[in-house]
């Protein structure tokens, strides 16, 4: 019966349907499954899949907004039965394109994909100051700052942020992830950012890396 | 150490490998090329081909007389006087000067000319000081001389267009809203690159360039296509070179379609086909390369992408080397010792027929 | 501008160096693949494929019939009136070509 409990939760995701989402949490609920065994085992590896699948060209931007509504759908109930202090924290994280860049394409992509698998994400759109991406990390509480730039006339902006941030003692408050087409993990390296993605899956399972590692 | 094949990264990293890793990497390469586009993977022979290009001791390496392609310019006239963004050197010279120093100097088989930002929606208000230049300047060329510039649909979102912005409706899980205005934003794209076309075939336009197209996802591809096909029913006599912008069509739309077929996911052998269906006379072909994996890996695989592309075709098919494309280093300088076996590679094992 | 001289040096058939600039020709006029297109342009200079991109030979191909030298050479043609010559050689509309010769029966 688990596994069938599991294996529905994989489609319901999968098929971005909210309401199979919810009755699969609750079923499993009922059942008895350990609530963060029913996330891990059934909906994280669903979620998973989807973002597989959209890195393949073989599922598209609304169907992966569906799967993340459908992950809502279940986290939410599941939750809320994990006793206080028990749960698992997906994260929070404050995102942007840097300032003088305005592509944001990629940007929402990887949005779309850290919502999907429970971050909570404040997405400052693009062209923003160094100073902004400061100030709403530390009125988000974030655990990790992410930017975003696709010119190499504008990575230099996610040094100033590095800089900004040791400036201001703030570095070991919040983790940083850069990303972009010129961007590269060396650069990252270069400029002490803590993590590099090269897309946007790769990004959840960095941005989760760095959790824990918090 | 002397073993060892001095080979790079994806970011251009120098690093050497032992000829067993290269050889894996190969393989890797072309069979996760194959696994996504539904294709056949290099042949042993043709791995061990990539790999005496990619182990060749020399600095760089050239196809073998006989074998020459045709390089088309998808703005490299510009690279003289731009800047950073588009891998410009910023010598002070005028655009005349420096396409006849592309095409004198240089020898490149075609040259052309664009606005320095590269869309075609800003070089609607100075459409006449682009046909007087475009005029002016190919009255002193001789080899083919294009226009060109990139479709990019992301100018039609609030707030630089008229559209509400799908890459902020779209996370809100407005899907609906974020379709219907990456629709209405395709609309109005197409008829600028209509536009734009159709003025410079006035004063006798040799060929026209839609780089780069769908790099804001499907809908941006689809404007590209009803453009080329709008612009061949008027003016059927303009050839028209329309490149890709990565191995598959993103779907940030999902469901728009090109003559019943669904854009969102398609690969570049199929890619490639529309274009022949829209009227297209070249396709660019585009991979971008992975900066955490080898070149070895990288040119592998956009080898294996473009010999499937070439051989279905219907048209002639021009890979993509820019800066960070198929297997080119991305790096703002890639090293010419990995442009050459990019090239070489592309020429000689995925037979394309142009750069 | 460093990688396309190199593309350019490792891979392009020379532009008007030699045949490059006729081969794009028929490639972008008549969706020619390359060899086809190589086929058709060498039929057209009587020589074989493989002396397309042979300066040796293209360069005095290319002034005997007037259709423009990379080197700059006082009253061969160039330009416009090169590729003018290049349309009626491999027998293709150019299309600046085409407004020229209109405007000069105008």
């Amino acid at each position: 019966m688990t596994d069938e409990i599991y294996a529905g939760a994989r489609e319901a995701v999968l098929k971005g349907d909210i309401d199979a989402a919810a009755d699969v949490a609750r079923r499993g609920l009922d059942e008895g499954i350990d609530p963060i065994e029913l996330i891990n085992n059934g909906f994280i590896p669903g979620i998973n899949e989807v973002g597989d699948l959209f890195g393949t060209g073989q599922l598209f931007l609304p169907e992966l907004i569906k799967a993340a509504k459908a992950m809502q759908a279940a986290t939410d109930i599941i939750n809320a039965a994990i006793p206080e202090g028990e749960g698992q924290e997906g994260g929070r994280v404050v995102i942007g394109t840097v300032e003088g860049d305005v592509h944001d394409i990629g940007k929402t992509i990887v949005v779309s994909l850290l919502k999907a698998n429970g971050f909570e994400v404040l997405d400052l759109g693009r062209d923003v100051k160094t100073e902004r991406f400061i100030e709403e990390a530390q009125r988000f509480n974030a655990d990790i700052i992410g930017s975003s730039a696709l010119l190499t006339t504008t990575m230099g902006a996610q040094k100033k942020l590095e800089e900004a941030l040791r400036q201001a003692g703030l570095k070991e408050r919040f983790k940083t992830m850069v990303g972009g087409a010129p961007v590269t993990r060396r650069w990252a390296r270069r400029i002490g950012a803590d993590a590099f993605a090269e897309n946007a899956s790769e990004a959840v399972r960095l941005a989760r890396e760095l959790i824990v590692s918090a | 150490m002397s073993d060892m094949i001095l080979t790079r990264m994806g970011d251009g990293e120098r690093v050497r490998l032992e000829a067993a890793e290269i050889r894996e990497d190969i393989l890797d390469g072309t069979e996760d090329a194959a696994k996504r586009a539904g294709i056949a993977p290099l042949s042993e022979d043709e791995q061990e081909q990539l790999f005496e290009i990619i182990a060749d001791p020399a600095r760089i390496v050239s196809v073998k007389p006989g074998n020459e392609v045709i390089v088309t310019d998808d703005g490299c006239s510009m690279s003289f006087y731009g800047g950073q963004d588009g891998g410009g050197v910023g010598a002070p010279l005028s655009r005349m000067q420096a396409v006849l120093t592309y095409e004198r100097a240089c020898g490149a088989d075609t040259t052309s000319l664009g606005h320095s930002d590269y869309s075609y929606k800003p070089v609607k208000p100075i459409i006449n000081f682009e046909a007087n230049d475009y005029y002016n300047i190919s009255m002193a060329t001789t080899a083919p001389f294009f226009y060109g510039a990139q479709p990019n649909l992301g100018l039609y979102f609030q707030p630089d267009g008229p559209c509400p912005n799908a890459a902020e409706l779209m996370p809100q899980g407005k899907i609906e809203e974020a379709c219907q205005a990456q629709e209405e934003a395709a609309e109005h794209l197409q008829r600028d690159l209509v536009f734009v076309g159709r003025r410079l075939a006035e004063v006798g336009l040799e060929g026209l360039n839609f780089d780069t197209c769908g790099s804001a996802g499907d809908a941006d591809f689809l404007a590209a296509l009803k453009a080329v096909a709008e612009l061949k029913k008027t003016v059927p006599d303009l050839p028209i070179l329309m490149g890709a912008a990565g191995e598959f069509v993103l779907g940030m739309h999902g469901s728009v379609t090109f003559q019943g077929e669904r854009l969102a996911g398609m690969f570049p052998q199929d890619q490639a086909r529309m274009v022949a269906a829209a009227g297209g006379d070249i396709f660019g072909m585009a991979v971008s390369t992975a900066t955490t994996e080898s070149v070895p890996w990288n040119l592998s695989r956009a080898v294996t992408f473009l010999k499937a592309t070439s051989e279905r075709s219907p048209i002639p098919v021009h890979a993509n080397v820019g800066m960070g494309v198929c297997g080119v280093p991305m790096m703002e300088q890639p090293p010419i010792d990995s442009v050459t076996r990019v090239s070489k590679a592309l020429v000689e094992i995925g037979k394309a027929d142009g750069l | 501008m460093g990688m396309q001289i190199a593309h350019i040096m490792a891979s392009c058939m020379g532009g008007i160096r030699t045949a490059g600039d006729l081969v794009a020709w028929m490639q972008i006029t008549r969706r020619m693949k390359i060899r086809e297109a190589k086929a058709y342009v060498a039929k057209k200079l009587a020589i074989d494929p493989f002396e397309l991109t042979d300066e040796e030979i293209m360069r005095e191909l290319r002034k005997d019939l007037g259709i423009g030298t990379v080197t700059s050479i006082a009253g061969s043609p160039k330009g416009i009136l090169a590729k003018s010559r290049v349309a009626r050689l491999l027998d293709i509309n150019i299309r600046s070509v085409a407004l020229f010769r209109s405007q000069l029966d105008a």
